[in-house]
């Protein structure tokens, strides 16, 4: 390719400052460096965590930034010591790397690799090091992916390689809410077949989650939010009940037990709210209920009486729904092509790189489950 | 026997109010009504669980009662119904059911029976029904067992018949604080073949709990304590390191991080503090984590940040440690009979019923692991 080895300009939508509008920007990003990979970024969807970053965790140390995190793309070219990509491929960067060597990537138990961002810095959500500059200063790559651009540059260890075939303005969403919520009912909690779940929240991570519990072979999902607009959309994904606590004058918890004889066998939270962390796992049956943290916040604790644990309830989480993200993206994808996972039904907009401001607007008012963006050309 | 059908007066321990020494007083034990079983009481321990209730969850209800739950004794005489137990046979009365008709009991993966008061977060931390009178008054009967009383009532499905050469005076201790650490470490974190575990809090459960581990083939167990003089005795029960948190000025959780490269496999509270049950679970390393809250409190929240979760860590809890009751206390009595399991290593004082608040005294100061009350000759 004509770009390789150099320097690219290209547009990007950066977000110099928190709680701010996101500005396009013509960027410089770099060639891939050793073990790196520059990809055209082909389609993006905008995801909770993008916002969570500038509207609520706002760390000082985050800015400027480009955000985007479930995009996916083409390979431009590849730097030093890269064997398993070429140019051409079609690839979804990985905010959660796979090494495969270090002892986290070994261990069956867990997707946690240890070489990636979120080791060192989960509050600030990017690694110190970059490839982009813009107006002469540093741009942090969000989650080291920054799929809000028209080129990006990660780590081999963390691109998934899919099928070409693959149609990368659905398939993008793999590469962040499908994957959490799905993986958070299939792989943490382990949803049984003939089980009770509730999933409380229904944007794209929780639609996801019922999805996978109902995959998993669940009799009865329950689906939770206090936006009653959300309730259709999650029959589509197999949820059998829908329950807005708003409705009820008593504690959600106390709701779903006596809708279940004790409670629920899996919960799973997909807000990012403490207080909902609590009412799931209060909404789990003693002795045997799992319940697991889906959504991401870092600002506060979460709390339960110790009695809700000793008396057998477990409280799990994982993140990227404990997939290992190398092995597991393409087995999704071709899951998603052999009409065993919908993406489709996630896309409720579909927008221009420009538009991203606007496509933030509607998720921050639950006007959209997935809005995908439109970066570049095939 | 000749005391058949008839009520019972004998001598008792009894807490007339919270925060006050215990009074030895005649009360009267009604003879069993059907499915109940009236049991001499041979020898019981005092645990830590007894002033918990008597002096930090003191509650509205509760009071007068006759504390104790942790003891063995003879059977004296049976209700109408009672099938599995006779006159005579050697009993551990249980704190928790099993009725093994329930789905908990059906289920492998609890011992929390339905008709358990434990799991309903009972403020009284007693079932409804008593047997006891003294000058007049109902006493309650704690946890059902009331085991500091020469004669207790309790219902056949809190009955375990165990081996008639085990030695009462040893395996009283089965009925609480043994089953519950060891069944911790075994039953419900699960603890694996060579891992790292740390056990927080050294007194009778947290011994048990060191003793579980090691049964279960751990490399490390790592005996915290902020009371050195507990370290001795965890040795003996197969602790390989010892750290005493007030000696470090960094969180204990750093410590054990620093000395494990990133964390143990397995933490166990066993003291019953929500501080420390934080501490236990920012221990474990991310990926595969797992803490179990195992000491008992249920005045305040416990908490933590949600990425712990999010990383990977699994935060349990159980009680009585996951041993489904009348199956399993046989077995370990066996165990103990087979020497596969330690039982008077843990006792370090023998008293008579009449000085059970010297035994009291000698807990509340940390100067004692078990002391047995021993109240009637076998």
């Amino acid at each position: 390719m004509a770009t390789a080895g150099k320097v690219i300009k290209c547009k990007a939508a950066v977000a110099w400052e928190p709680n701010k509008p996101l500005v396009i920007e013509e960027i410089e990003v770099a060639p891939p460096e050793a073990n790196e990979i520059r990809i055209k970024v082909v389609a993006t969807g905008v995801c909770h965590t993008d916002l969570y970053h500038m509207f609520e965790g706002m760390h000082k140390d985050g800015f400027p930034v480009v955000l985007g995190h479930e995009g996916a793309g083409i390979v431009e070219s590849t730097g030093p010591g890269v064997t398993e990509f070429q140019v051409g491929d079609t690839v979804i960067p990985l905010f959660i790397s796979q090494c495969r060597e270090c002892r986290f990537c070994k261990s069956p138990k867990t997707n946690q690799c240890e070489k990636g961002w979120v080791a060192d810095s989960y509050d600030v959500m990017s690694a110190a090091e970059s490839r982009f500059t813009c107006k002469g200063k540093k741009l942090l790559q969000f989650m080291g992916t920054s799929t809000f651009s028209e080129y990006t540059v990660v780590n081999q260890i963390a691109v998934a390689k899919i099928d070409p075939a693959a149609p990368l303005d659905k398939v993008c969403l793999l590469g962040c809410g499908v994957c959490t919520g799905f993986g958070a009912a299939v792989n943490t909690a382990k949803v049984e077949p003939g089980s009770t779940c509730a999933v409380f929240g229904l944007g794209a991570v929780g639609l996801a989650a019922v999805m996978g519990c109902h995959n998993a072979g669940a009799k009865k999902i329950i689906a939770i939010d206090i936006n009653p607009d959300k309730f259709e959309k999650a029959k589509v994904f197999g949820a059998t009940d829908f329950v807005n606590p708003k409705d009820h004058n008593k504690p959600i918890s106390e709701v779903l037990a006596e809708m279940t004889n004790g409670g629920v066998d899996f919960s799973l939270e997909c807000v990012g709210s403490v207080a909902v962390m609590r009412s799931a796992l209060e909404s789990c049956i003693k002795g045997w209920g799992v319940s697991v943290i889906v959504g991401w916040t870092d600002m506060y604790d979460f709390a339960a009486k110790p009695i809700q644990l000793i008396a057998g309830r477990t409280w799990k989480g994982s993140v990227f729904g404990g997939f290992k993200s190398k092995d597991g993206v393409p087995e999704m994808v071709k899951a998603y092509l052999n009409k065993k996972v919908k993406l489709d039904e996630f896309v409720t907009h579909n927008m221009t790189l420009a538009q991203v401001n606007d496509a933030i607007e509607l998720m921050k008012h639950g006007k959209c489950i997935r809005t995908v963006l439109s970066v570049s050309q095939q | 026997m000749a005391t058949v059908g008839k009520v019972i007066k004998c001598k008792a321990a009894v807490a007339w109010e919270p925060n006050k020494p215990l009074v030895i007083e005649e009360i009267e034990v009604a003879p069993p009504e059907a499915n109940e079983v009236r049991i001499k009481i041979v020898a019981t321990a005092v645990c830590h669980t007894d002033l918990y209730r008597l002096f930090e969850d003191t509650g509205a209800a509760g009071f007068p009662t006759v504390l104790g739950h942790e003891a063995a004794g003879i059977v004296e005489s049976i209700g109408p119904g009672v099938t599995e137990i006779k006159p005579g046979d050697k009993v551990i009365p249980l704190f928790i059911r099993q009725c093994r008709e329930c789905r908990f009991c059906k289920s492998p993966k609890t011992n929390q029976c339905v008709a358990a008061w434990a799991s309903t977060g009972n403020a009284a931390m007693a079932p409804p029904k008593s047997s006891f009178t003294c000058k007049g008054k109902r006493l309650n009967q704690f946890t059902g067992t009331s085991t500091f009383a020469e004669y207790t009532v309790v219902n056949e499905l809190a009955v375990a018949k165990i081996d008639p050469d085990a030695p009462l005076d040893k395996v009283c201790l089965i009925g609480c604080g043994i089953c519950t650490g060891y069944g911790a470490a075994v039953n419900t974190a699960k603890v694996e073949p060579g891992s790292t575990c740390a056990v927080f809090g050294l007194g009778a459960v947290g011994l048990a709990a060191v003793m579980g581990c090691h049964a279960a083939g751990a490399k490390r167990i790592i005996a915290v304590d902020i009371n050195p003089d507990k370290f001795e005795k965890a040795k003996v029960f197969g602790a390989t390191d010892f750290v005493n948190p007030k000696d470090h000025n960094k969180p204990i959780s750093e410590v054990l991080s620093e000395m494990t490269d990133g964390g143990v496999d397995f933490s166990l509270e066993c003291a019953g503090s929500v501080a420390v049950m934080r501490s236990a679970l920012e221990s474990c390393i991310q990926g595969w984590g797992v803490s179990v809250i195992v000491g008992w409190t249920n005045l305040e929240d416990v908490s933590a940040r949600p990425i712990q979760m999010i990383s990977g860590r699994t935060w349990k809890g159980s009680v009585f440690g996951g041993f489904k009751g009348r199956d399993d206390v046989p077995s370990m009595v066996k165990a103990y009979m087979d020497k596969k399991l330690k039982l008077d290593e843990f006792i370090t004082h023998n008293l008579p019923l009449e000085q059970i608040n010297d035994a009291i005294e000698m807990m509340k100061n940390g100067k004692c692991i078990r002391t047995v009350l021993n109240i009637s000759t076998e």
